[in-house]
């Protein structure tokens, strides 16, 4: 399970990071762009590991920050600044994956010039090498976790993403998507039981 | 404690989201409980065929993205240069427009592009040793921008420029053509323009371009009387799932108090008993004394508690 690096800086009181909000609210673009920076890799990171494609990704980076240029006047320092930010993304990346449910679209599978990108299918061809066998086995166990994972509702998916592949607290993710803690962990509750009713004879 | 008490904590027992007294309860039903042991086997490999579908973010793609914000921000970044329409038609005029924000939305292309709004786009190339040869000079009524200047010898110079060109076109406002240029004028640089543009299109709110322009304009203008132009255009469809989702996005977010109040009676003008726990939130974080007796009353009205416990 992946631990999110902005953990740290998710907590309410960082100074460092106050003061590049105070500077960018009084018109600082060099402590607005030095702010992006702090956070940046990790709201890509998630927008690719939930999206998976760059290009989506991009559109959610640009958004995402765009809106907090816009807005940064009115953060008024009574959440973390890392809250209020994974408020907005986790906002357009649900409206991403509410957009692919309604058009039913399969998750992306990820190729760049550079090849895949997936972790798996690395894993996958290694394991191709030594046991063919086993290689299918785990193509199909991919097949199925993309299925199970698109079987999920969107808030859902988030909650499992957030928890699962970001390592952020429940409270905390509750906190993001404007609900309790105990609404996130219900829904992380959902998304587990019903992926491993999808992947059962695989575990 | 049952086997079922148990299966139900796997999941956040594995996640660490447990508290320490029901954690210490389930170790202990796990130590004699073979079935249980095996529901925690199952769900860390489950953990583990999942950890091996996390993706790496391309290597360049961070940096395009820091420079494509950079660029947004300032409106600095070069736009595609237009060439001159050799047809008049309305739908060259209108491509023109349009291309120009095509990109607004998905904050692809400068904001800068914003300043073409009804305007036809010309671009020129101005070589100062022929006066006299096939290029004019920029004539009054055309606005000009200069992209680049460059000396090729001493005695000439090159500058590449972008013309605009005003254009007044007159329409009802059934006409496609004039609803398509008012949608365009809700991304101008121009308040004033913003504010007539969405007070025009707001009686048409039903027509799915007019309503997400209106989402767009009440998510993210800068100028709180467009979004409150918006939110007025938007009461006709505040049952829609997608507009109470941007409702509860400007009554969380929105910095106007007015947008916030005109927001939640949006939201209330119908029973929603998942706005609970965003109005329990509110109700710690507003600023504002009367939104907040709003939401409170929002909450008495549907017999949830005003705190969160």
């Amino acid at each position: 399970m992946a631990q999110d690096a902005v953990g740290a800086v998710g907590a309410r009181a960082n100074p460092q990071i106050d003061s590049l909000i105070r500077a960018a609210q009084n018109g600082d673009h060099g402590a607005f762009e030095q702010l992006v920076r702090a956070y940046d890799q990790s709201v890509l990171g998630l927008a690719m590991n939930l999206l998976r494609s760059p290009e989506d990704a991009r559109d959610v980076y640009q958004e995402a920050f765009l809106r907090v240029y816009r807005n940064l006047h009115a953060f008024r320092f009574d959440c973390g600044f890392h809250t209020w930010l994974y408020r907005i993304v986790t906002n357009i990346c649900l409206d991403q994956l509410r957009k692919r449910k309604v058009r039913k679209e399969e998750p992306a599978v990820v190729e760049t010039a550079e090849g895949p990108l997936d972790r798996m299918d690395s894993f996958e061809e290694e394991a191709a090498r030594a046991n063919p066998e086993r290689s299918m086995w785990n193509q199909q166990l991919r097949k199925r976790i993309e299925g199970a994972l698109g079987d999920l509702t969107p808030r859902e998916r988030m909650v499992f993403e957030l928890r699962h592949y970001q390592g952020l607290r429940l409270r905390n993710i509750g906190e993001m998507l404007g609900t309790t803690e105990e609404a996130a962990k219900n829904c992380l509750f959902r998304a587990t039981r019903k992926m491993r009713s999808e992947l059962g004879d695989f575990l | 404690m049952s086997c079922e008490w148990v299966a139900k904590r796997i999941p956040l027992y594995c996640y660490g989201e447990l508290p320490a007294e029901e954690e210490e309860r389930l170790e202990e039903h796990l130590d004699g409980c073979a079935a249980c042991g095996r529901e925690m086997e199952r769900q860390r490999k489950l953990a583990a065929a999942l950890d091996r579908r996390s993706v790496e973010t391309p290597p360049m793609l961070l940096e395009e993205c820091r420079a494509d914000l950079m660029a947004a921000i300032e409106g600095g970044a070069s736009l595609g240069v237009r060439r001159p329409a050799a047809q008049g038609s309305w739908a060259l005029f209108l491509e023109a427009v349009m291309a120009a924000f095509a990109g607004v939305n998905r904050f692809r292309r400068p904001v800068g592009a914003v300043a073409l709004v009804a305007l036809g786009f010309f671009a020129a190339r101005f070589t100062g040793s022929n006066p006299g040869g096939s290029v004019v000079a920029p004539s009054e009524g055309v606005f000009a921008a200069v992209r680049s200047v460059r000396a090729d010898d001493p005695n000439r110079v090159e500058i590449a420029l972008d013309e605009t060109r005003r254009k007044v076109v007159t329409g009802r406002m059934d006409d496609p053509n004039i609803q398509r240029l008012l949608l365009a004028a809700t991304h101008q640089d121009n308040p004033a323009v913003r504010v007539e543009s969405v007070d025009l299109l707001k009686g048409r709110a039903g027509v799915g371009e007019v309503r997400d322009a209106l989402l767009d304009a009440l998510a993210h203008d800068s100028n709180a009387g467009v979004r409150q132009k918006a939110l007025e255009g938007l009461k006709p469809l505040s049952g829609d799932p997608t507009v109470r989702r941007i409702l509860e996005q400007a009554l969380t977010m929105d910095d106007n108090p007015a947008v916030r109040i005109e927001a939640v009676d949006l939201l209330m003008a119908q029973r929603d008993d998942s706005m609970v726990g965003v109005l329990q939130g509110m109700v710690q974080t507003e600023n504002n004394d009367y939104v907040r007796l709003k939401v409170e009353k929002a909450l008495k009205d549907m017999n949830a508690s005003i705190g969160t416990f």
